[in-house]
């Protein structure tokens, strides 16, 4: 029972610190814009930027429909033969989360963060990947980072340094309207402004209390929550000069498939939050209910379709669910790579993973992963089965690198194994 | 070690104190003579099984017992509520046990919770309501931050930087609210006897009717519950509404008709359905005409719809059978008083300057365009389909192009004139419902101008949809002031090749809450000591405490530059409360407290109230005298205060996971009888239950089985119980030969432990270990295989999870999590009572609902089942199980309500405190006693 976090504590805390160095040297209530605003109107010339998205379907594939049957050939996977943008994407066999073998679906908190034992009483998450992205890469957009779920749950893929969930946004009117529609400025100024005031003051507070030298720990805790939404509303007074970007409105409102309609509206305002340059890191959470889900040619409860058993009908229901996840993954990637960027594509320079915490949902094991890595410009292999198991952090690092992020860790990572 | 043996360890049992001097003088001594003493204990009682030969479970105590620190929660559990040493082995004394336990509670490895928690999202809006004196939901607005942890008061949730951002909105949201910066609205009424139209296969189930409408039961095709979206009436602002519905009851039967009253945008055909949110029933029993009032907090752009149940008028299009509703009166925004008691509160006693309030009636025919003191002319019109036909607020009439005697030529134009030179946003376009498309508009484009006759470029071009009938609004880039709007037609649906035009109606979009009168109260000081004695009352209130000028200084700053800025007293007011509100003071529990009695003030009114102390509670503690007798005192009038639901509510929530009850939608083809209506009410039993037993102070054996619930009729009809007429809640004698009775057999529970479809007796069994029994349960060990019943084979349901038993390492948990699922198997997805199982029957094409649903009946229900040594038949077996041990599920009931109370699991300390709680009497262990205790013990730090 005891909490081996230790190790990935120790990294998570290298990673705090050194973003606790950047802080100092920007000063604690710098916002995350003014630091790049040398650098926008140069970068605009250069390479376009890189972006990067996760995306975690909480109940996994079924493997033998999932996995090419014939290595490297993904015209012998069942759910992936039909993917249109075949030339660039890697299906990765072997790949797993070390210290989830009680897990169940707590597994899936530590999707992109890699702590093991999320099941135990005491347990601490970690910083997840997309945050870490987020800082490096995140600053120069109107949005550091975006969030999204298919429910209300308020937990996703992304957790902060502290370890605790960042709730995503599962409103995809709502998302739209934060991305695209005009808002008053007038009163957002003002509330900005009166915002600060109050912030101010709670700081004094603080410091009086602090004086006093009551109850470090919590006064520590609220001091940084206090300040980092200073660095956030720095942000948005920042980004208050730039008009949105208008674009058309292209959520589809079928209420029939709802479960379906969902998942192809976050892909699709994830696409059009990359293609308007208004974020460059997105977690999206595929998460479940007990409830039942509608897709076309199946009626359930995903969760209880999940633990088919082996059962050819509940399995036929199961992979009616998962191949309509996929064809909007598909359709996602095929969108991507028609949107033309610098000298390719905006698909190639956004490393897209899509994956799960689950390698069988159906008996809870967190074996072999199913995991998807397209566009960034890698050089893709369609599909690659390593020769052991190996944990999804080597991965995770070899992301960081690529995203010229100098980690020498990354959860239970051992080694940039460079895969791609 | 032998030389400790002998002396007698009772002793500094005996009373805490006692046992607090023995530990400072010699703790070695004591520590080692409890080891020694549990140590021999164990090997007298446990390890016969449970030793490094026989390891029965797995279990080698003797190692175990070796390590300094581990986790003996199960060893600890099982002894504790008597499930081991088994019954038919020689059992020890209770104060053997009690020295076994104590012991297993100094080697628990347990981390200390964290001395502090956030409030939850509930109850900071609780805690602002009370501290305004408003009434507003705002919960949604702020993210769910609980996770997968139980109770929303644990510990281990941790403020974030986007809850914090979440909690300054909400904030705003409540202050513009009781503050608002622009005035209250003026009061309105309006009334309406019509409805907005729908689709042809709904229309058949409503009629026009003496003065008013007849509806009878409509639910829709698709599975959907279509309801009818009354007219004329849309909510200015947002706000509280009293609707009145004059109606009455049409046909020969006993029951009453339900009328389910939503608010909702208005959709034309349940191929586009809004969500819309269920305010309130109306129970009509009565034949003669008269008011049913319900309230409801009300959005702009929302309307107001009406759905009628009855289980007697399904589809009655003949006849005289449903409900008649005359006509509906609204009356709104309401306040309470005027001044309205969110400045009451604030400002307590600083005078007011407040103008009359008085009813303003609007005349519930205008348009937007006409209240703007607008106009419309049009291009051409058809005889019988002239202009106004657009503005008369219906989409059955309609505006049409000439055709005869010859056709109109194009350009077919609407101008729209706007005199006054009002804000206008857009313009609001519906087509006429009827006819077979010809003539509606396809394409068009907006145009300015402020002189009727030279135009600009259009501002707005695009499609509509045909055939829909419902609104669809054509928003502007940019709000213009023009004077004359021009909506030409580029593009018509032309069946006969002919150039026509129609509209069923056109409007313009103001901001109606720019445009409604308000009224402005101010307070008659510009005095800062006033404004500083308004933050201060507000602030000691919200922190529970009372606050030195230091401590309350930065609070009355952030006012003081505000008034200094603008001179607005109230606006300036509103900084510092919104400060107070999302201070680290407020957020995170406990706060800083003057004294002990505060400190426990704001716990009891976070834990009882889910709110802040009032001012009695102040009052005491103030006085620093909220201790033992007077904080009994304080608990048992907290219980009986009205804002006691409210933890009900939280707790049925948490406790019994309610909180996931609308997550699950049954299955319309399996459990057709299935609606809002009992969607409504299940979870309502369950709470009004529970208040009952509180307030009424019954054994806790009632959790279990009773000889009454709270139910109405259309629960009494879900559970086949007879004579119950309406739909206020009351207390039923359940009949003797009902297995209702207790929290086990309410369909809300039954239907949390479920996707909708199946049942599942692994969930249900569970959940009822979990939460009624107490069972301690460990997760599935590693990689074993799942056994799931599957969906499509109810034969052998019980058979597959059977075979749980055939595996040590899976029975060893599952014996007590499937059986009690076993006795649930009489109880469908719904809760309803079955002796087989429904099979969904194929079909084909759409989802056509009705009464029979889809499905077939096989396989009888297999209800039986053992726990431990004990076998039952059926859920009354298990209920007189679970009966047979009151302390054990009073035990788990303290364990939960500890955990709701302080946000993290008692430590087995704690949990030896709990049990001693309880009395041996299965009659004298009383539910709310049992509350006072736990929460008494929670923030007193001993037992009463």
């Amino acid at each position: 029972m005891k909490n081996t976090n230790r190790t990935v504590g120790t990294v998570n805390d290298d990673l705090a610190n050194s973003k606790r160095r950047d802080f100092l040297k920007l000063g604690a209530a710098l916002p995350l814009a003014l630091n790049s605003l040398s650098l926008r109107a140069e970068e605009k010339k250069k390479q376009p930027p890189r972006r990067i998205i996760f995306i975690c379907n909480s109940l996994g594939f079924y493997a033998p429909y999932f996995f090419p049957k014939s290595h490297g050939d993904l015209a012998t996977s069942e759910y992936l033969k039909d993917m249109k943008t075949v030339q660039k994407l890697t299906v990765f066999e072997k790949l797993f989360h070390p210290g989830m073998a009680t897990s169940n679906h707590d597994s899936e908190k530590s999707f992109l963060t890699g702590t093991p034992n999320p099941e135990s009483s005491n347990f601490v998450n970690g910083i997840s990947l997309d945050q870490v992205l987020a800082r490096e890469i995140g600053t120069e957009t109107r949005f550091p980072f975006l969030s999204f779920s298919i429910y209300n749950r308020g937990w996703g893929c992304s957790w902060n340094d502290r370890g605790a969930a960042i709730p995503p946004m599962h409103n995809d009117e709502q998302i739209f309207d934060l991305l695209f529609e005009e808002e008053d400025l007038r009163s957002k100024q003002m509330q900005l402004k009166n915002d600060s005031k109050i912030l101010d003051c709670l700081r004094h507070d603080l410091a009086k209390l602090r004086t006093a030298n009551a109850e470090p720990g919590k006064l520590d805790m609220y001091t940084t929550v206090i300040r980092e939404l200073e660095a956030q509303l720095e942000h948005e007074k920042y980004w208050l000069n730039t008009k949105k970007p208008h674009v058309e409105k292209s959520l589809s409102s079928d209420r029939e498939f709802e479960f379906s309609t969902k998942v192809n509206n976050l892909f699709e305002l994830a696409k059009l939050a990359f293609r308007t340059d208004s974020t460059r890191v997105i977690t999206f959470s595929l998460d479940w209910i007990y409830g039942a889900i509608k897709v076309p040619g199946a009626t359930g409860g995903w969760h209880t379709l999940s633990h088919h058993g082996g059962n050819p009908d509940v399995l036929a229901s199961l992979s009616r669910v998962e191949i309509d996840i996929l064809k909007h993954f598909n359709q996602f990637l095929f969108d991507m790579d028609q949107i033309p960027e610098g000298d390719g594509t905006l698909l190639d320079h956004t490393t897209v993973v899509m994956g799960s915490n689950f390698g069988n949902s159906s008996d809870h094991i967190c074996n072999n992963l199913p995991i998807i890595v397209a566009g960034g410009g890698y050089r893709h292999q369609g599909h690659r089965v390593l020769d052991q198991p190996t944990p999804l952090c080597n991965l995770y690092l070899e992301l960081l690198h690529q995203h010229n992020i100098d980690a020498g860790k990354f959860g239970s990572s051992q080694k940039d194994m460079r895969m791609l | 070690m032998r030389y400790f043996h002998r002396i007698l360890l009772f002793c500094f049992l005996a009373s805490t104190s006692v046992q607090v001097l023995a530990q400072e003088t010699v703790p070695l001594e004591t520590d080692l003579h409890l080891a020694t003493n549990a140590h021999k204990l164990f090997e007298t009682y446990c390890f016969d099984c449970h030793d490094g030969s026989a390891k029965e479970g797995g279990l080698d105590l003797s190692q175990l017992l070796e390590k300094e620190r581990f986790d003996g929660t199960l060893v600890f559990e099982n002894l504790i509520t008597a499930r081991m040493p088994p019954k038919d082995a020689e059992q020890p004394t209770s104060a053997e046990k009690r020295v076994i336990l104590d012991w297993l509670s100094t080697r628990q490895a347990e981390d200390s919770p964290s001395s502090y928690r956030r409030i939850s999202r509930h109850e900071f809006v609780h805690s602002v309501n009370d501290l305004l004196g408003t009434k507003l939901d705002v919960v949604g607005a702020i993210p769910e931050d609980r996770g997968t942890n139980a109770f929303d008061s644990d510990r281990r949730i941790m403020l974030t930087k986007e809850l914090l951002s979440a909690y300054f909105t909400a904030a705003d949201e409540m202050l513009d609210f009781a503050i608002p910066e622009n005035g209250f609205p003026l009061e309105q009424t309006w009334s309406t006897n019509t409805i907005k139209d729908s689709h042809d296969t709904y229309n058949v189930y409503v009629r026009d009717y003496k003065e008013g409408l007849l509806f009878s039961w409509t639910r829709a095709n698709n599975g959907n519950s279509y309801s009818y979206f009354y007219d004329n009436f849309e909510p200015p602002v947002k706000g509280w509404y009293e609707l009145s519905f004059d109606a009455a009851k049409l046909g020969e039967f006993e029951e009453d008709v339900s009328i389910l009253v939503y608010a909702g945008k208005y959709y034309y055909a349940d191929d586009r359905p809004q969500p819309q949110r269920l305010l309130g029933v109306l129970s009509v029993g009565n034949k003669v005409v008269k008011a049913h009032t319900i309230q409801g907090f009300l959005y702009p752009g929302e309307n107001v719809s009406v759905h009628c149940y009855s289980k007697h008028t399904w589809r009655q299009q003949q006849g005289e059978q449903g409900a008649y509703i005359k006509q509906l009166n609204v009356r709104g925004p309401l306040l309470e008083n005027w001044p309205p008691p969110s400045y009451r509160t604030v400002f307590a006693e600083l005078p007011l300057h407040a103008p009359d309030r008085e009813t303003q009636k609007t005349d519930s025919s205008s348009t937007a365009l006409q209240q703007i003191g607008g106009r419309i002319s049009v291009s051409s019109f058809q005889e019988g389909m002239e202009k106004e036909k657009m503005q008369d607020r219906s989409n059955k009439t309609f505006w049409h192009t000439r055709f005869t005697p010859d056709v109109a030529a194009p350009p077919h134009f609407v101008i729209l004139e706007n005199p006054s030179q009002r804000e206008i946003y857009g313009l609001l376009y519906s087509t006429w419902s009827g006819g077979n498309g010809n003539g509606q508009i396809k394409g068009y484009s907006v145009s300015l101008s402020n002189d009727g006759t030279t135009w600009g470029e259009p501002i707005a071009q695009g499609t509509l949809e045909v055939m829909l009938a419902a609104e669809q609004e054509i928003p502007f880039p940019a709000k213009t002031e023009s004077k004359f709007i021009k909506f030409l037609v580029t593009d018509a649906v032309s069946l006969d090749g002919k150039s026509l035009a129609s509209i069923g109606s056109l409007d313009v979009l103001v901001n109606s809450a720019a445009t409604s009168p308000t009224l402005k109260i101010t307070v008659a000081s510009s005095s800062p000591d006033d404004l500083k004695n308004v933050i201060r009352r507000f602030a000691e209130v919200a922190f529970s405490s009372t606050l030195t000028e230091h401590e309350l200084a930065p609070y009355y700053q952030v006012s003081l530059d505000a008034f200094s800025e603008h001179g607005d007293f109230t606006q300036a007011a509103r900084q510092g409360l919104k400060a107070v509100i999302c201070s680290h003071r407020f957020l995170l529990a406990p706060g800083v407290h003057r004294n002990e009695s505060y400190r426990a003030a704001a716990n009891l009114a976070r834990c009882l109230w889910l709110s802040v102390p009032d001012q009695r509670l102040l009052d005491v503690a103030k006085a620093d005298k909220l201790t033992a007798d007077s904080m009994l005192a304080e608990i048992d009038r907290m219980l009986k205060d009205p804002r006691a639901m409210r933890m009900i509510h939280s707790f049925c929530d948490q406790w019994l996971n309610l909180r996931s009850f609308n997550k699950v939608s049954p299955s319309l083809k399996l459990y057709p009888e299935y609606n809002d209506l009992l969607n409504y009410y299940l979870p309502q039993e369950t709470e009004a239950y529970l208040y009952h037993l509180i307030q009424e102070n019954l054994p806790v054996s009632y959790l279990i089985d009773s000889n009454f619930s709270i139910l109405n009729q259309r629960l009494a009809e879900h559970y086949n119980i007879d004579g119950v007429i309406g739909q206020q809640m009351r207390k039923v004698s359940l009949p003797l030969d009902t297995p209702r009775g207790g929290l086990l057999t309410m369909g809300s529970v039954l239907k949390v432990t479920t996707d909708g479809f199946q049942t599942s007796p692994i969930l249900r069994g569970a959940w009822v270990s979990r939460n009624i029994a107490g069972n301690t349960l460990s997760p599935p060990p590693e990689s074993v295989k799942a056994i799931e019943p599957s969906a499509n084979k109810a034969t052998t349901l019980k058979e597959q999870i059977e075979q749980h038993k055939h595996n040590a390492s899976c029975f060893a948990c599952h014996k007590s999590i499937d059986p009690y699922g076993f006795a649930l198997e009489s109880f469908d997805a719904t809760g309803q009572w079955r002796t087989k199982y429904r099979v969904e029957t194929p079909h084909q094409g759409t989802f056509l609902y009705r009464l029979e649903g889809y499905f077939e009946l096989a396989g009888d229900v297999d209800t039986s089942g053992q726990i431990g040594e004990s076998e039952f038949d059926d859920i009354i077996g298990l209920k007189n199980l679970l009966l047979t041990d009151h302390k054990k599920v009073a035990y788990n009931f303290a364990k939960k309500f500890f955990e709701y109370a302080n946000g993290y699991e008692p430590t087995l300390k704690q949990r030896i405190e709990l049990f001693e709680m309880i009395p041996d009497e299965s009659q004298e262990c009383r539910l709310k006693d049992l509350i006072t205790k736990v929460v008494f013990y929670s923030y007193n730090g001993s037992k009463p």
